[in-house]
This record gives structure tokens, sequence and C-alpha cells, in this order.
């Protein structure tokens, strides 16, 4: 194979560990029981933080620290809501969204007019391979975690019914605010990875803005399974990292190209849904319902 | 052993939104002791439990355990207290095998224990409680009876000293039930002390010790088995209305020629691939309740949901009445046969018969007998509350949602709707299983009533003997899903019967 092939392949290892990431990080909030439409917003955020924080440390890995952080603020906050509270999850989730695309904006545009730099991870074949190592070891522990663990058990527990999980001895609160920890760990790491190793460029408003949502659909097509979510968000990233690459060799339209990640999305779930993972990959029983245990009466 | 007090509760009170559940309850469990709480639907057992284990904070009272004062404010406390509860219903998770659900209560492993420790552990002690279960077996694949054995299995790992059973043997069959006693007894006499919420009276004084009464949330005394009677226990539920408490038989009524329900050699297909109903063969006649007596998972099951068109016939026709002549509904829909003036009360009433987050007037208007098209709200107001009153449910409103309502109500409202709107047919699985002794033999007398007088035709299958007996025109046996001998009721023998059921 020659050289340029194999960059073209390996090449796709940041935009894979950013999408990876983030959407095991989805996967494994949700598995909690907490609809997450919040995610857009704190991907967005993530990487205004990772921007700033890396530029005024010098080095990306602060950036990702960084990004890390607010996005685990941002986790313990939406998981504390919606299980405490008895509001939709829906409302939660949107609201913190808009929140987080105003946060960014405010974060980084003003540091964006004053600066015109970037740290960014260094860009070659190696680093491309590291990140895929890294964020493969990452969703196999999650994967080990959600299914042989007290605390994967309870995390699915929650997500299948909070009052049963409750009964057999699990505190959901703190399950949740686990889950929302961790989850959104993995999405502020993966939104620094995609801005200070996919697409380093100068930082402009609503960057990052959307991607936060393809990784919800590369969590979804694959039933929120980490092992599963390295093929489709393989599959994501293959595609929009090549997209110009398609439309080169492929002749195919810059908006037909941009369709196909969702149809390939699309077309998973129709695969599974009427094949025995069915079962395997249905969504949390308990997700996005509000959980208030004193309900019940006489 | 007897006489130390391992549970003492002062002057309970729990309000929710509408309701006083507990007004001052008190209550003594002993060490050792099988200690019976009893009491008609809505009395507030329950929520009793609950709140002992920790589902609920009760707004104001005092609970001892040996002798310390607690407050609990989620299960887990509870569990630290060596108190567990088994529902009616099994709170477990279904996605999750037998060992997830046991170790998310055991604190002797921390979170990122692997799953794997708890099998070993599990199979030792699953010897103790009698049953033989994979603990990697997800819980969905389980009957209801396992279930109920691995919530046993699990409060025992739990290191319970309390057990507390919610209504979870009334849906056991008698076999599993005589385990249960036998289980109980040890676990009393070793130590323990098991509070047993049941509405049947005969059950309370053949296993417990002492019973104590609740009524509408108020607590009336505690007996000793050994000088109660029947009767006692009866009036310190009900007060006056336990007069109405009958096990005789009601008017046997005189069936017309007119078939209205008609099986032909049916064979139907059982959840695990095998035939549940082999070829049979039955008839319903206007003004007569046919009654199916079996141990339950004789097929009974898989023969209503054929002929309430919810599970599909592999062989044979199923008629009903229609316009003077019968009509073929063979693998014909739900809509069908009950557009043809069937009611149906069904097996799992809370899962299959309502619909929990709706209100009692939706819960009536979701079916077509009640309202078509544009529902005429004003029209199912009346209606609602008609049936409420007719049938004492205990609602704060009819605009309440059903999963408000005591398990008991709930079934009434079903119980109620269902009966309102069988025209022609009624086909019932166990319609009064989870309903007090007064509420039971009114719904039966209704459902009587309606065969005298409206020619109702009635196809009852009951796991209850008494409820056969006392209802019942015909009495058709069913075993390995067959129907074995059908007697008419006034001829028929329990011993005989019972003798075919479990031949």
């Amino acid at each position: 194979m020659d050289a340029g092939l194999i960059a073209i392949i390996l090449g796709v290892g940041p935009a894979f560990a950013a999408y990876y990431l983030t959407a095991i990080g989805h996967g494994l909030f949700e598995k909690s029981g907490i609809l997450n439409l919040a995610i857009d917003g704190v991907f967005t955020v993530g990487v205004a933080v990772a921007y700033v924080a890396a530029l005024f440390a010098g080095t990306a890995v602060a950036g990702s620290v960084a990004a890390l952080v607010v996005a685990v603020a941002f986790g313990l906050l939406i998981a504390y809501l919606a299980t405490k509270l008895p509001i939709s999850h829906g409302a939660i989730g949107l609201s913190i969204m808009f929140v987080g695309y105003g946060l960014a904006a405010l974060i980084a545009v003003p540091i964006r007019s004053q600066i015109n730099a970037v740290v960014s991870y260094p860009m070659n074949v190696g680093v491309d391979v590291a990140f895929i190592i890294f964020s493969i070891v990452i969703g196999v522990l999650v994967h080990y975690m959600l299914s042989r663990t007290k605390l994967g058990a309870a995390i699915r527990a929650a997500g299948e019914n909070p009052h049963a999980a409750s009964s057999l001895g699990v505190n959901v609160l703190r399950v949740r605010l686990i889950a929302g920890m961790l989850g959104y760990a993995l999405i502020g790491l993966g939104a620094s990875f995609y801005f200070l190793a996919y697409t380093p460029a100068p930082y402009s408003e609503g960057m990052g803005m959307g991607q936060g949502w393809i990784a919800f659909a590369i969590s979804l097509s694959a039933g929120r399974h980490p092992i599963l979510t390295i093929l489709s968000a393989l599959v994501f990233a293959e595609l929009l990292y090549n997209k110009f690459v398609l439309q080169g060799y492929l002749g195919l339209s810059v908006h037909i190209t941009k369709m196909i990640p969702y149809l390939a999305a699309l077309v998973a779930m129709v695969i599974f849904m009427v094949t025995p993972l069915k079962r395997k990959l249905a969504p949390p029983r308990a997700l996005g319902k509000i959980y208030f245990k004193e309900e019940r009466t006489v | 052993m007897q006489g130390e007090v391992t549970v003492l509760v002062k002057d309970l009170v729990k309000r929710f939104p509408g309701v006083l559940a507990l007004d001052h309850v008190r209550f003594e469990l002993r060490k050792g002791e099988i200690h019976a709480l009893l009491g008609e639907n809505g009395a507030g057992k329950t929520t009793f439990v609950k709140i002992l284990y920790g589902v609920y904070v009760p707004d104001s009272g005092e609970i001892y355990i040996n002798g310390k004062r607690v407050i609990f404010t989620s299960p887990i406390d509870a569990i630290r207290h060596g108190i567990s509860l088994v529902s009616q219903i099994p709170q477990l998770i279904g996605s999750l095998t037998i060992s997830e659900n046991i170790i998310l209560g055991l604190e002797k492993f921390g979170m990122m224990a692997s799953i794997r420790k708890v099998e070993n552990y599990i199979r030792e002690e699953s010897e103790e409680v009698g049953i033989k279960v994979d603990p990697n077996t997800e819980v969905w694949k389980l009957s209801y009876t396992q279930k109920q054995l691995v919530e046993l299995l699990r409060a025992v790992m739990l290191g319970a000293k309390v057990l507390m059973l919610d209504e979870a043997i009334t849906f056991l069959p008698i076999r599993e039930k005589r385990k249960f006693y036998k289980f109980m007894r040890k676990f009393a006499s070793q130590g323990g002390s098991v509070i047993l919420i049941t509405h049947k009276i005969p059950e309370a004084l053949e296993v417990a010790d002492r019973i104590s009464v609740l009524r509408r949330g108020r607590y009336v005394g505690t007996v000793e088995t050994r000088t109660a009677s029947i009767d006692d226990v009866r009036k310190m539920m009900f007060g006056e209305r336990s007069a109405q408490i009958t096990y005789e038989r009601l008017p046997t009524s005189t069936p017309d020629e007119k078939v209205v329900l008609d099986v032909k050699d049916l064979w139907v297909m059982g959840d695990y691939g095998a035939f549940s109903v082999k070829g049979v063969k039955l008839q319903v006649r206007a003004g007569e309740v046919l009654g199916i007596a079996g141990v339950a998972g004789n097929g009974q099951l898989e023969l209503v949901q054929a002929i309430m068109g919810l599970r599909k016939v592999s062989k044979g026709r199923i008629a009903i009445l229609a316009n003077g002549d019968l009509k073929d509904v063979t693998n014909k829909g739900t809509g069908k046969v009950r557009s043809l003036g069937t009611g149906y009360i069904p097996d799992e009433p809370l899962k299959f018969g309502v619909s929990m987050e709706n209100n009692i007037e939706e819960n009536l208007a979701m079916l077509p007998a009640i309202a078509k098209g544009i529902i005429k709200w004003r029209q199912v107001r009346g209606l609602a509350n008609r049936l409420i009153n007719e049938f004492k449910v205990v609602t704060p409103s009819s605009k309440t949602p059903v999963k408000l309502l005591s398990g008991g109500n709930i079934m009434k409202v079903l119980v109620a709707r269902e009966l309102s709107i069988a025209k022609k047919l009624l086909v019932a699985y166990n319609p009064t299983r989870a309903l007090d002794e007064v509420t039971a033999v009114m719904v039966r007398k209704i459902i009587k009533e309606k065969v005298l007088k409206e020619r109702l035709a009635v196809l009852l299958v009951s796991e209850d003997l008494d409820e056969i007996f006392q209802v019942s025109d015909t009495i058709a046996v069913m075993n390995s899903g067959r129907i074995v001998k059908t007697f008419p009721a006034e001829k028929a023998e329990r011993e005989q019967v019972e003798k075919l059921m479990v031949m």
C-alpha cells in the first residue's frame, strides 16, 4: 500500500477519537436513564475551553484537561437536575444546550479577537495511531465497566427502572452523578480532540456546533454499545474525514456526501431493529422519564 | 426468644395528595414471629411496608429497630438494618441477570467489584431457599414464581432479619406457597421476623402467630391467631360490612339454548414453542357462567388470549354470536372480538388491563365500546362517577391517574369498566385475585346478576376454587392443555375437581 493511502486511512485517527469518545460518553450517560439533549451545547463549550486553555497554557494537553473538567461540571449539573427534580429531561437538556452555545462564544470569541494563534496536538501518523489506540482502550474499559462491574449494573438498573433499582439498593442519584461525571468527561475529551487534533484552525464563533449531534447519532446507531460504537464511529469519521476525497473520486455533490453518514446511521438502526440485536441494543426503558419517588399512593 | 421487640412503630402518619394514607398507625413486631398485616384494598398496608423499607418518608411518627430510633430515607438504609421487602410485582430488573440484580444491594461488594464474584455465592445460598437457577440468566426469562423465589433469595443474601412479604405469595401456585410457608417458619425459628401482607384471612390464620389489621389508614388492633376466629378478623377488617362475605353458591342460572362462544378443536402455541392448548372444545351459552378450574400454567392463559385475539391460533375455530349467527373470529384480532360486545379482564391487569399513566376517565374512554371518534367527556365522566360509586373505588376524583390508586382499586376500575361494556360475553382471568373479600364477593354477585338478568355469557378462568364453585353454572377442569372433564356445577364435587386438576 502506498504511503498516501495509509495516511488517508490513519489520518482519520483524531476525528475518530473525537467522535468515538463523545459517542461512548453520551451512551454511558444515557444508559443511566437521562435523556442527553445537552450534548451539542456542552460539546461546543468543550471546544471553546480547549482552545482557550491550550492557548494560555501553551500545551494542548492542558486544553483537553480543562475541557474535561468543564464538561464534568455540566454532566453533574444535568444528572442532578434530572434526577432530583420532577422536570422534563428534554427541557433541561435543551436549556443547557443553549446555555452552552452562549457560553462558548463568551469564552472564546474575546480571546480570538486579541490573539491570532492556535496551540494543537502534533500532526503525524504516529499521533494518529496513538489517538486510535487511546480511544479504543477507553472504549474497552467503558464496556468492561458497564457489563461486568457492580457500577455498570447499577447504571443500567437506574436506566431501566429507577424505582426498582432504588428498592434493589441502588442510590439512583449517586449512580447518575457518576454516570454524568464519567460520560461528560469523555464528551469533554472528545470535544477537545475535535478542536486540538482534528480541525485546529483559528477559532470562529459556533465552532463544534452540530458535532455533538453527530456523536449522538453515532451512539444511537450502535445502540449505545461501546464496542459496536467503534464501528459506527469509524464509518462516520471516515465518511466525514474523507468527504472531499469522495467528492473528488466519485464526483458526488457535497450535499450528498454530507448526507451519507446519516443514511448509514439509519441503515444501521434498521438492521439492529429487525435482528435479535434488538433486545441487546434496546434503549434504556426509563430513558427520559421523570423519576419522582413519592408518586405512588395508598 | 418470643417477646423481644424487633420493630416498633409509633404514630406513623403519611399523606399523599388528596389522601391520608396512614393515620397515626402503630405496630409491633416481635423477634421470631410471623405477623400478618391485613386490611381491605386501600387500607394502607403497602404504604406502611414501603415506609419501613425506606421507599417513602413518613410525615410524622417514630420507628424503632431493636429499641433504637431510625430514620430511613432510601431502601439501602433499611437493607443496612436487615429489613427486606418482597412485593407482589417483582421489583427485579428484567434486562439484568440474577447476579446483577442481587449484587446491587450487597454492600460488601464495592462499586468496581466484578459481577462474577457474586455468582458462586449465589449458587451456595440458593440451596437454602430451594431454587435451582443459573445466576447468569437474565431475569426477563424467568417465570413469575422463579422471580419471586429470586426476590426471596435476595432478601436472604442481604442478611434480612425482618422479611416483609407484600402479597408476594398471592399469585403463586399452591405448591410453591407451601414452600414459602415452610421457609418463613424456618426463618422465624432462626430468629428472623416476618411481616406477611395478605387479604386471605384463612392464610393468615394458618401461617401467622399474630394478626394486625389496618382499616382506611388506621390501626384497628392485633390478635393472636391461637385465639382468633375468621369472623373476629373479618369484623376487624370490614366492620359491619363483614356480614356481606359469603362463600355460598350464588343462585344457579339456567342457560339459554343460544350459544354465545363456540370453541372447536383449538390448538394454541405457548411461549416456548410447544402447544399449550391441545384441542380444546367448549361452548358458553347465554345466561351461563362456565368456570374453568385448573392449576396455573395448564394452558388457561393461552386459551383466554387466543379467544381474545391476542395469541395466534394454530388450528381450530373460535366463533362468537353476532346477529343471531355464530361468526368466525379466529385470528381476527382483539378489535373484532370486542366489537361483538365482549368484555375482558386479563391476567396481569396492571400491565394489560389499564394504562397506568392515564386517569380513570381516560381509561374508560380508550375503549371503542365507550367512546368512538370524538370523545364526549361529559358522558365519560358520568359513567366514571357511576362506576366509582357502585364499586366504591377509593380515589380523590375521576381525573386521578390510576397509578396513584392502590392495586385493589385499580382492579376495581378495570372490572367495573369491563362489566359495563360486556353486552354478550365476558372473558375473565382471575377477576378477583387482587381484591379484598368484600369487594370480591361483590364483583362475583354483580357478574352473576348480569348473567341472570341480562343473559350474559361468562367464561371465567380462575385459580381460586372457591370462586369457581361460587359463581359457575358449569365447571370445566383444564389440565395439561386439555379440558379433562365438564360438570354441571350443582353436581360437581370439590374433591373430584381437585383430583382432576393435579392428575
